[in-house]
């Protein structure tokens, strides 16, 4: 049972990463029923970004007080988060925007998303470097157990990748249901000629749009590079899981995102405890399998996704 | 403008078939009821109009028809062609698709078509070829033979160009036969989608409101075509439209809706008298109670028309 | 405030512009840094003084830009677009291209050969001259000098001038030409560089746009006009005129044999095989017949477009086909008897012939496809011919295929063998699996992401019948790869049924990441089923095709090549039955539901059935190229099919121009032919983000891709004039 637990921790911290990249995808998908397939770069450029920021703030190895760990958490959020978004807004003014004005097919937009994509990865790893295992400066201790109820253990990365990710969505949520950049946005999400008409700029709300989605994938670049690792070609793996999630809670959805992250997280994390996973006959890639068959199953019983596909409905 | 005030000929059959009978038909959209226990038949030969004010259930009754809607209640048979049975097509296997419930091409090949409101035509195909499409679901050969240029394929082919030069002659479109259907007109556009509907050898044609957005000649040549269509190939048509003239000089019967419900039911001339028609059209559309008041007395000068002004912008 | 609005765009204009400049200095900046110092090429290229360099080029750009409406009205002036087109080939020719394969010049370009033979006095003067030994960087000057000319005389109007530009520049090219010529002539090494050839055809384009100029007063040039008029006055005889060019040069200039250091043109060939037991009829043909075979060929092509006879027409088909079956005989007599008789490096049947011979047969092709289109024109009433092709074009568009098919047929023996083993793995099956997935994604309309599954099934099926994987077919069932064609499109077409069946009423992006996922699948249970597919190893030693048929006996694998005419086989049979498809009811019908789902589902076109059906029609194709790829390549592991490649099939399906045959194939030739080509451009690690670039720029400035279909063209500025299609709706009625 406490593993079970163990697991659930484990499926949290996963799934509010993707879910973070998740809702990039939901809120590009909302007001442009598009797929940006370039948000994975906007994700690898955040964890380079904020990794300059913190690499000139501290070094490797230094143990700093608790409030200065925090404030270099905090400004390693802000700077992914910038840098992502950065990328992100960039990344619609040249390979949407002009696209929109054409009125060029659907399919043209994802290829010139992947064109970017593959542009932006090699980029990076032009300028910065290609090897696959760069890490952060190691400035507090990642796997301290925070919280420990009985053999269920939280870490301390865990804890921070967690309460963060939980803090920016509950952040978007209230920033799409009650500003006026939010009903703007869940506006266009609905209706963009009517919206147009009602006075909302369309081009600067999907501009808006994309520079939220690209912050919190920065924000998400951060707290994986944190994690795990970080690399130009970093970004495909947790994409592509993370569209899937989008698409588990229902494209276009933000709640609907949250939710696919964490489930997705939730059944990679759990799938090897179940009794019948033997791990000596079948590698830890059957979770993958497992996670598309059950990506399949709920598209089955409900074409779109668990909470339905609208932005507006639901936010 | 007398050129259309005769009234069609009627199906002289004292005992007529009947190609369509609805019975006590519900529709409900969650709380909304969109039919209300709405009963008609109609009679092989003739020309049914429906009519009534906007959101009256008209195009609702038409999805019900052709099973894009599945009605909760009520049973609606089809006999679309000389010689079918009456069948139900809500619980009959044979207009089952993959998914169990009622499927529209089922419903097609059993001898309905249809235009809609909002012209939906191929666009990116030429005026031949979109008629082709209709004509060609009614043959037999495969891909296979297509890729291999069998002797029966060319053949099939040869016949569906034929039939769809004699549509395109038949509505008056020959020369436009080879100009893309987007690039039509938008009275010609209408003229295509109609003839793409016969293109599938259907018993009974259903029109949603074919007069919509089109001028005043357009209409007459339009009256003409129905006629031609009820007479010349033996089709029942079933009307929605809003122009009563154009009903009234065309139809054999109408039945009129409001608010789900049939309010009433009988021949033209009846119906102009009817007190609940005339309260309809006066309670609901306020802006123009003049047309309301002048539908009075003269039948022929009636003009119930809701206006294109007011459909234009719904198409 | 208006002129406040338009400060403001010009700011941000311009902005955009340095911005542009910046990126590019860091695309062509220092290569990466170490894992401690990441930011080493980013403030190598940043904080360097190369970079006011690339803020310039931005700065260029944007005043190109704004000034735009002030430079286009020259740019469509008759002339204009082929002069510009031509200084662009005759630039790339000289940059990018090799001159030269000698492994004497290190790149092979234009630059080092200059430097090279500048220095060396063993070359004529005249040869030296062009390559720069009186006065450095000759050739750049010459172009600089013959295009500033042309733009002049564009610009000013004088005719005097254009023609003085027309005629340098066909000096220019021709000299360029006959200098290569001698400096591969004086290194003595094969010679497959393209270079000279490019400069002598930009130059021809400088050439005729200068004509155009000298010639034209109008404003407004008239391209798709002349094209049509060229084109459409004698059907197919454009094309004899280029097969006269081909076979020209073929017979005066080219290498016929080329063992080491010989490389006799045509007219040595008779001296050096001499008394080497050549037949008579090979001897004669290399002595006169060739010359007699030529003229009366080239004679019935031009009699055949120019009277449109039909006897002349089948002719030039019979004469030029048979000279083509001549010309491969003799080249096969010739390069046997060169190996038996030990030449220096000459290895036999088939080795070491010259481009001459080739481009000879492309020559007869083309004069016999002149016949053919003329043989064509003459009965072409047909009532159900696929009225979308536009008649204008259709003329144009005979000639390409022509031409493409001599260049497929006769280009790759004279390319480098690395070249042959990129056209062979990488072009032709990716153009074979993009002619598939055209299917799913341009004419059905479907998003398919793991289209490389049903690639690997029909690998994999291939390894498990040629009894290579760890589980073994009954002995019944061991097979030769192509006898396994059959059941790999069986099983490919089941899988494509089995992921369709269930998915296929998913709309656009939920079946995309559903077959995304779906292609996971597979390469997840190929790589972890060590039991049924060996894991990540993978199958070794898959044998390579052979057909034993009575008599007839062909056994694969010696060279590139035999794989390369096999595939031209599948590709040619593949295009040929998919054009029908096209134009057949199941064609019309995917383009019905592409267009109006619910439309088509109420015209009675079953939806599901004709998704199903492109989903497996496509699946099988992609079955094919996997059994060609796994008996091609002899070994395959998981890493063969990633979901990367299913992402860059879509790429090349887009990119060539969705729902258009052509543009399929040439969208997979061009993105895969591409990376090769910039093995020598950039560092090689650098490559996908070029490529990046290139899929970018080409979706921003032509969204319907390199050859739109013309269905899809229609559709697209149909999508972009809303305002137009409301013009259309306004006058109601007026139509007829």
């Amino acid at each position: 049972m406490n593993d079970f637990m163990n697991f659930v921790i484990l499926g949290l911290t996963r799934g509010s990463m993707y879910a973070l990249i998740a809702l990039g995808y939901t809120l590009v998908y909302g007001v442009l029923q598009l797929i940006n397939f370039a948000h994975s770069e906007v994700f690898m450029s955040g964890a380079f970004g904020s990794y300059l920021v913190i690499q000139s703030v501290v070094t490797d190895g230094s143990s700093p007080p608790w409030f200065a760990v925090v404030g270099i958490i905090v400004l390693g959020l802000g700077s992914g988060a910038i840098t992502g978004a950065a990328v992100a807004w960039s990344l619609e003014r040249v390979a949407y925007r002009p696209l929109r004005r054409r009125g060029a097919p659907k399919l043209a937009f994802l290829i010139s998303a992947i064109g970017a994509s593959f542009f932006l990865s090699q980029l990076a790893g032009k300028l910065f470097n290609r090897l696959n295992n760069n890490s952060f400066p190691t400035y507090f201790n990642l796997n301290k157990h925070v919280i420990d109820i009985g053999g269920v253990t939280v870490s301390l990365v865990q804890l921070i990748i967690i309460v963060s990710a939980l803090l920016m969505m509950l952040f978007l949520d209230l920033l799409v249901s009650k500003t006026k950049l939010g009903r703007s946005i869940r506006g266009v999400a609905e209706d963009a000629p009517t919206a147009a008409l009602m006075g909302i700029d369309i081009d600067k709300t999907i501009s808006r749009t994309f520079v939220i989605g690209g912050a919190l994938g920065g924000a998400a670049g951060f707290l994986f590079g944190t994690a795990f690792f970080f690399s130009n070609t970093m970004g495909f793996i947790p994409s592509v899981k993370a569209f899937a999630a989008a698409v588990l809670g229902g494209i276009g959805n933000i709640r609907g995102a949250m939710l696919g992250g964490l489930l997705l997280g939730m059944i990679e994390a759990i799938v090897p405890t179940f009794p019948w996973y033997k791990p000596g006959f079948i590698g830890t890639a059957w979770t993958d399998v497992v996670a598309f068959v059950v990506l399949v199953l709920v598209l089955i019983v409900r074409p779109s996704g668990i909470l339905g596909e609208r932005l507006g409905r639901a936010a | 403008m007398t050129a259309v005030t005769s009234t069609a000929p009627e199906p002289t059959a004292t005992n007529p078939e009947v190609v369509y009978d609805v019975k006590d038909v519900t529709l409900r959209f969650g709380g909304v009821t969109s039919l209300n226990k709405v009963s008609l038949q109609m009679h092989r030969g003739e020309i049914l109009a429906v009519i009534g004010p906007n959101g009256a259930g008209k195009t609702s009754l038409f999805n019900s028809l052709t099973g894009v809607y599945t009605p909760q209640e009520g049973s609606i048979m089809l006999a679309a062609r000389k010689g079918d049975e009456l069948t139900s097509i809500l619980h009959d296997p044979r207009f089952y698709g993959a998914r169990k419930s009622t499927a529209t091409h089922l419903i097609n090949r059993h001898g309905v078509a249809r235009t809609f409101q909002n012209i939906r035509l191929f666009p990116a195909l030429t005026a031949l070829e979109n008629i082709k499409v209709g004509v060609e679901t009614r043959q037999k050969s495969g891909p296979v033979s297509a890729m291999l240029g069998m002797p029966w394929q060319r053949r099939e082919e040869r016949e569906s160009t034929e039939r769809a030069y004699e549509l395109l002659r038949f509505v008056g479109l020959t020369a436009r036969a080879n100009d893309l259907a987007g690039a039509l007109a938008y009275g010609e556009q209408r003229r295509l989608e109609i003839a793409r509907a016969l293109g599938t050898e259907p018993g009974v044609i259903l029109l949603d409101e074919p007069a919509a957005g089109t001028n005043p000649a357009e209409k007459r040549e339009l009256a003409e075509l129905i006629r031609r269509i009820n007479v010349e190939d033996n089709v029942s048509v079933l009307l929605i439209e809003h122009d009563m003239k154009l009903v009234m000089s065309i139809a054999h019967r109408l039945v009129v809706l409001n608010f789900g419900e049939k309010i009433a039911e009988g021949k033209p001339a009846d119906i102009q008298r009817n007190p609940a028609v005339i309260a309809a059209y006066l309670g609901t559309t306020n802006d123009e109670p003049e047309a309301a008041t002048t539908a009075q007395p003269e039948p022929n000068t009636t003009d119930l028309d809701s206006g294109p002004a007011a459909e234009g912008d719904e198409s | 405030m208006r002129n406040s609005g338009l400060f403001n765009d010009h700011v941000k204009r311009l902005l955009g512009c340095l911005a542009g400049g910046v990126v590019l200095a860091l695309m062509v900046g220092n290569q990466e840094g170490v894992q401690r110092d990441f930011g080493y090429a980013f403030r190598a290229a940043i904080f360097s003084p190369r970079l006011v360099v690339f803020l310039g080029f931005g700065l260029a750009l944007f005043v190109a830009i704004t000034y735009w409406s002030r430079i286009s009205p020259y740019f469509v002036r008759p002339g204009a677009r082929p002069l510009a087109a031509g200084a662009a080939a005759v630039v790339a020719s000289y940059g990018l291209l090799h001159w030269t394969d000698s492994n004497q010049v290190t790149g092979g370009k234009l630059g080092a050969l200059s430097s090279a033979v500048s220095g060396t006095d063993g070359i004529s003067s005249f040869t030296r001259t062009f390559f720069g030994s009186v006065v450095p960087g000759t050739p750049w000057l010459l172009l600089v000098v013959v295009v500033a000319l042309g733009v002049v005389s564009l610009v000013l109007r004088l005719p005097v001038l254009a023609w003085l530009a027309a005629g340098l520049g066909l000096l220019v090219g021709v000299w360029g030409y006959i200098a290569q010529s001698a400096v591969s002539d004086y290194l003595k090494t094969a010679d497959h560089s393209t270079g000279a050839q490019v400069a002598i055809l930009g130059y021809a384009a400088i050439a005729s746009g200068c004509f155009v100029i000298a010639r034209s007063q109008t404003d407004q040039a008239d391209t798709v006009g002349f094209i049509e008029r060229v084109f459409g006055w004698r059907p197919g005889f454009p094309l004899a005129v280029l097969g006269t060019a081909v076979g020209l040069v073929a017979l005066l200039t080219a290498t016929w044999f080329s063992p080491a250091d010989r490389n006799p043109h045509l007219s040595g060939m008779t001296n050096l095989f001499s008394g080497e037991g050549l037949s008579a009829i090979s001897s004669a043909y290399l002595s006169w017949l060739v010359w007699v075979i030529f003229v009366v060929a080239l004679a019935l092509a031009f009699a055949a477009t120019y009277l449109s006879r039909q006897a002349f027409s089948w002719a030039s088909i019979v004469i030029g086909l048979g000279a083509v079956v001549l010309t491969l005989t003799t080249m096969h007599e010739f390069s046997s008897i060169g190996g038996k008789s030990g030449f220096d490096g000459a290895n036999g049947p088939w080795q070491n012939i010259g481009a001459g011979p080739w481009m000879l047969c492309g020559a007869f092709t083309m004069f016999a496809g002149a016949g053919w289109i003329a043989l064509r024109q003459g009965r072409r009433v047909d009532p159900a011919a696929p009225t979308v092709v536009a008649k204008a074009g259709s003329n144009l568009n005979q000639v390409l295929i022509i031409v493409v098919l001599a260049g497929a047929l006769f280009y790759p023996p004279t390319a480098t063998q690395f070249w042959q083993t990129v056209i062979v793995a990488e072009i032709g099956i990716y153009v074979l699996l993009a002619i598939g997935l055209n299917v799913v994604v341009g004419w059905a309309g479907l998003l398919d992401l793991g289209f490389i599954a049903f690639y690997a099934i029909g690998s994999y099926t291939t390894a498990y019948l040629t009894g290579t994987l760890p589980i073994k077919p009954p002995d019944w069932l061991h097979l030769t790869p192509l006898a396994a064609i059959p059941f790999a499109i069986v099983i490919c077409l089941l899988a494509g049924l089995a992921l369709g069946a269930p998915t296929l009423r998913l709309r656009g992006d939920y079946l995309a990441i559903v077959t995304l996922g779906f292609g996971e699948i597979i390469r997840i249970v190929a790589v972890n089923a060590d039991k049924v597919t060996n894991g990540p190893k993978g199958a070794f030693g898959i044998p390579q095709p052979v057909i034993h048929l009575g008599p007839i006996h062909i056994q694969w694998g010696q060279s590139a090549l035999q794989f390369w005419y096999l595939l031209l086989v599948l590709i040619g049979v593949t295009v040929l039955l998919f054009n029908r498809l096209e134009h057949s009811r199941l064609g019309r019908a995917w383009a019905a539901i592409r267009e109006d789902e619910v439309a088509a589902q109420a015209t009675g076109i079953n939806t599901t059935r004709v998704k199903l059906l492109a989903f497996a029609i496509g699946a099988s194709t992609s079955g094919v190229a996997g059994v060609f790829f796994a008996s091609q390549i002899g070994y395959i592991n998981p890493d063969n099919f990633l979901l990367n490649n299913s992402i860059l099939v879509v790429a090349y399906v887009v990119f060539g121009g969705m729902g258009s045959l052509p543009g399929a194939i040439a969208g997979a030739a061009t993105l895969t032919w591409l990376p090769e080509f910039l093995k020598d451009q950039v560092p090689a690690e650098d490559r996908q983000m070029w490529i990046g670039a290139v899929i970018l720029l080409m979706m921003i400035f032509r969204p319907a891709g390199l050859i739109p279909a013309k269905r899809r063209a229609a559709e697209l500025s149909g999508f972009d004039g809303v305002k137009s299609a409301e013009t259309v709706a306004v006058p109601a009625g007026e139509g007829m």
